[in-house]
């Protein structure tokens, strides 16, 4: 049998909840962020996350907050962490889905989309 | 979903024979000096993301960017094929490793190759807001005939005496950071914006920051 994980993805800005069950060694399902990763999973099952510099933690709009099951989530590392420390909205258990890769085969993980995942910043000069 | 702007190549430069710079013209979008936009690509039958760091300052009309052929790449063969006149899709500006004036602080400069992109709005502005703080860039290339931007950098460095401009060769990078600001001297309230390719990047972000150089002082993108 097959391993099962599950993420199930509440959105911030009221859209209805998803839960995409897969099977972590199947990964990548498709060719942005680290294979496995959250927002690998997602993008490979339909759901939209923004990912600006294409998934190579390089910006902070595939912040996500991690709500169940992080432990079953591969640790950040600094890269990861000074990129968070710039997210809007960041919380204790924010990451981002380019680089959260789901390493445990039975996963049960709960994901909020924020409503701002954005860094589309505007100009402190009123551009 | 980010709002999409659709722009127009206005004009190509060629630096090298694999390095061009593309000015894109379109909706004038707001951006702070080191961001990037993320150009969505129509190859093989779906839309690539790529990000790319904006070299022109807000102030021009165009946006440009600077890229090299990326051997086995998919988006740089595609952006370097465009010829002028063709439409480039893109999202943003996006990302964080910014500068918006010159730090009250001495601001330390460091880009290697084609990462000169984000860096080249950020000195103009740091030069432009300066204080009495200096301000150097540390830049590594192969050799000085690769330095993306020299007449304007030496321009710079010639009518402002606060700013100092210095090539390395890439290999040497780190020898350089360290020889300077990390065994020259136990000043530790620099201020650091790094870019460059790959591992260089973090290796002189831990450099830095092992030295005693506060967390946020070392700012970087690492491509």
């Amino acid at each position: 049998m097959p391993s099962v994980a599950r993420i199930r993805v509440i959105f911030e800005n009221g859209d209805p909840e998803r839960v995409i069950e897969f099977d972590p060694a199947r990964a990548p399902f498709q060719h942005d962020g680290k294979s496995g990763s959250i927002l690998d999973v997602l993008l490979g099952h339909g759901i939209h996350l923004e990912h600006a510099c294409g998934g190579n933690c390089a910006c902070t709009t595939c912040h996500v907050v991690v709500k169940g099951g992080g432990d079953t989530l591969s640790a950040s590392d600094e890269s990861e962490d000074d990129l968070l420390d710039k997210a809007p909205g960041l919380t204790p258990t924010s990451r981002l889905g380019c680089q959260a890769v789901v390493e445990d085969p039975d996963a049960e993980i709960v994901v909020v989309i924020p409503r701002y995942t954005i860094n589309q910043i505007v100009s402190e000069h009123g551009g | 979903m980010a709002v999409e702007h659709a722009a127009r190549v206005a004009r190509i430069v060629e630096h090298a024979p694999d390095t061009r710079s593309l000015f894109l013209r379109g909706p004038r979008i707001a951006f702070r000096p080191g961001q990037f936009i993320s150009c969505l690509l129509p190859v093989g039958g779906e839309t690539l993301i790529r990000p790319y760091s904006i070299a022109s300052s807000p102030e021009e009309d165009d946006l440009e960017i600077c890229l090299n052929l990326v051997p086995g790449g998919l988006g740089s063969p595609y952006l370097l094929g465009l010829p002028a006149g063709a439409e480039v899709r893109f999202t943003g500006p996006w990302g964080t490793f910014v500068l918006d004036r010159a730090p009250e602080a001495e601001a330390i400069f460091v880009a290697d190759g084609t990462a000169i992109a984000p860096i080249r709005p950020m000195l103009r502005r740091a030069v432009a807001t300066a204080t009495r703080h200096p301000l150097h860039l540390l830049y590594g290339a192969a050799g000085p005939e690769r330095l993306l931007y020299r007449a304007e950098l030496e321009a710079m460095a010639r009518e402002h005496t606060g700013f100092r401009f210095e090539h390395v060769p890439s290999a040497r990078l780190r020898d350089a950071v360290a020889h300077r600001w990390v065994d020259g001297d136990a000043d530790r309230g620099r201020r650091f914006f790094i870019c460059g390719v790959g591992a260089i990047v973090p290796a002189l972000r831990d450099l830095l920051r092992g030295a005693g150089y506060e967390r946020r002082a070392v700012q970087y993108e690492k491509w």
